[in-house]
């Protein structure tokens, strides 16, 4: 069998994924307007503290503009990674949903992936490209350092909704076994949004939490493609930043895979 | 091919259920341990199911119907006992397997809720990769006996459940499996709605030679569809053969029913024919409850007719609800006592002769 006639099903959920979220479509504007409102929360935020350094002053490396690029290709990034792959396969175990997929012939964490990053595609058209417009025409952000910084830019935002997927499977996996999921997926929001970048770039954490963090892959979700698009990171730096990005991705599908075998001998579908 | 499609064999799944001590006392003492009690669903139950057969599998609520099939399909692992269909172990090789099965969960869908049914059974068409062709003429097959043409543009949601129904049935037969399992497959549904579920599960066991497992509680459901039934209760198999053979050996009664004019005297709540007993129903009807083991029902009609001003007159058996539902009371009955004394086993039959006798 071809690459293609494998990927054919999977295609076709990412597919299905993407159509169904249109029927929420209406949703989606009111998502637009959180967005907007988060970042415009931290652009006061860090214009009340660079302010009160004075005129071209810099916080932890960056200067306002650059801070303010930073904070807003963030949110963008994130209104096009986010995904709930999580929630959504803890709830499907819990409710005995899951019982409808593991009948037919398909691989569950392939099928999870491939819904994610449908509903990522959705997210860009009907999300993350207004937002982004909104974003540009509202506040004054600096457009990436180079063509090939954005491209770059891309290639790691494309990387952190699979990233991002990668790690959710495992947390869904993992919050089956505890009773309380929804405290399980709230502390990993907290861990994602702080280590990610989200809301303090890296830069301001403690130097020997940095050195730890590099390593770590929740960074390569929103710092590494925000200093990338700023032109912070470049050649050889950039090029490192991305490897450990690619290679926490292919480390998490693994590790979501031997958790998968490990639960779905002891998932006991509900009811009946 | 001589083997069965399906070979079950002393098949047992446990769970574990953590028992809670009732009061506040008990919710800090399971703080610290928390005490299990195992509950057996399936107790060593074993069958055959030939190919191209369609057999009714039956139980009250809670027997174990739902957790067999769900080991036949794959979905949970069975703490014992062995599974061959289609040649496959169902939960160690699902995926292979999975590609030639059907399965329909009465009250669940496979079809996405919000989109145009049409869109999910392209999905289906992709999972299965069904070719345009196979496609575009089983399409033409589930209308023509489903009437579905005109539901795929339409959400699922927006479907009543005798049309989420059959959408669903279409779309666990897209792929033409060789195997079929209906699980309460005309739950909640209407009266026309069930005969047309039935009618197209005849109509595709005929056409396909589909091999189909059919649990539901509407036993019209079984008397229509299958030659033979399996009746599990407690997880355990009390009958495997056919539902005449089920009524035979549990519930071999002839009801005689008649209308007497004029009235007797006084209207008796009981009459005599011979040594038989006549309980009154209404005014003027009687029935009288042969016991088919003891004598033959035209001997006690032939009394009836003679003895008594007989207006009308049916003879009737009992329907199947009775006879399970006798079944079903009789095991329980047995069981009451102490769960634990019973034989291992539990063989068919037993049941009955040691039954209680109805007063």
């Amino acid at each position: 069998m071809t690459a293609l006639a494998l990927a054919r099903p999977y295609l076709a959920f990412a597919r299905t994924s993407f159509l169904n979220l249109l029927a929420y479509r209406a949703r989606y504007f009111v998502g637009i307007l959180t967005y907007f409102f988060n970042a415009t929360v931290w652009y006061y935020i860090w214009r009340a503290l660079f302010h009160e350094k004075g005129d071209g002053a810099t916080l932890g490396g960056f200067t306002f503009p650059q801070m303010l690029t930073y904070v807003t290709t963030g949110w963008a990034l994130r209104s096009f990674y986010f995904n709930e792959v999580d929630r959504e396969i803890a709830s499907q175990v819990r409710e005995g949903r899951l019982a409808m997929t593991l009948i037919k012939p398909v691989d569950v964490q392939a099928m999870t992936l491939s819904q994610a990053l449908g509903e990522s595609a959705f997210r860009l058209v009907l999300f993350t490209l207004p937002i982004g417009v909104l974003l540009g025409l509202v506040y004054p952000i600096l457009p990436p350092a180079s063509p090939s910084a954005f491209a770059l830019y891309l290639l790691s935002g494309l990387l952190s909704a699979l990233l991002v997927g990668a790690i959710n499977f495992c947390v869904g996996l993992v919050a089956i076994r505890t009773t309380s999921i929804l405290g399980v997926l709230r502390a990993k929001y907290l861990v994602l949004e702080l280590l990610s970048g989200l809301l303090v770039p890296v830069a301001f954490f403690p130097e020997p939490a940095r050195k730890v963090l590099v390593w770590l892959p929740f960074m390569h979700m929103n710092d590494t493609p925000g200093r990338i698009w700023l032109g912070l990171a470049t050649g050889a730096d950039a090029a490192r930043a991305l490897a450990l990005q690619a290679g926490w991705t292919v480390a998490l599908l693994l590790l979501g895979r031997v958790l998968w075998n490990a639960t779905a001998r002891r998932i006991e579908v509900q009811g009946g | 091919m001589s083997d069965p499609a399906v070979r079950v064999r002393d098949l047992v799944k446990t769970f574990e259920v953590s028992r809670k001590s009732p009061g506040l006392a008990g919710a800090l003492k399971g703080l610290f341990r928390s005490e299990t009690t195992t509950l057996t669903a399936v107790d060593h139950v074993s069958f055959d199911l030939d190919r191209g057969e369609m057999v009714g599998y039956i139980g009250p609520n809670g027997a174990g119907k739902s957790t067999t099939i769900k080991m036949l399909t794959g979905i949970l692992t069975p703490t014992s006992g062995d599974v061959t269909a289609l040649g496959f172990v169902p939960w160690r090789d699902r995926r292979a397997y999975t590609k030639s099965i059907g399965v329909v969960f009465g009250q669940r869908t496979q079809l996405w809720w919000d989109i145009a049914v049409v869109e999910s059974f392209r999905l289906l068409r992709e999972i299965y990769g069904v070719s345009e062709a196979d496609y575009a003429r089983r399409m033409k097959v589930f209308d023509d006996l489903l009437d579905v043409g005109r539901l795929l543009p339409q959400p699922v949601r927006k479907l009543s459940l005798g049309e989420r129904m059959r959408c669903d049935l279409a779309a666990s037969l897209l792929h033409e499996p060789t195997l079929l399992f209906l699980d309460e497959p005309t739950i909640g549904l209407d009266v026309v709605a069930k005969a047309n579920v039935r009618s197209f599960l005849k109509e595709a066991n005929k056409l396909l030679s589909t091999t189909v497992i059919l649990t539901t509680h509407d036993l019209d459901d079984i008397e229509e569809l299958c030659e033979r039934v399996v009746l599990i209760d407690r997880g355990q198999v009390l009958w495997d053969g056919s539902l005449r053979g089920l009524r035979d050996r549990h519930l071999p009664e002839a009801r005689i029913r008649f209308d007497l004019n004029p009235i007797p005297a006084g209207d008796p709540a009981e009459l005599a024919v011979g040594p038989w007993r006549a309980a009154r129903l209404a005014q003027g009807r009687y029935q009288i409850v042969v016991d088919k083991r003891e004598v033959s029902t035209a001997d006690v009609l032939r009394e009836v007719v003679r003895d008594l001003p007989v207006l009308d007159l049916a003879v009737g058996e009992p329907d199947i609800e009775e006879v399970v539902a006798r079944i079903y009371r009789e095991n329980a009955a047995l069981r009451k006592p102490d769960d634990e004394a019973l034989p291992e086993g539990g063989a068919p039959g037993v049941v009955a002769h040691r039954g209680v006798r109805r007063g």
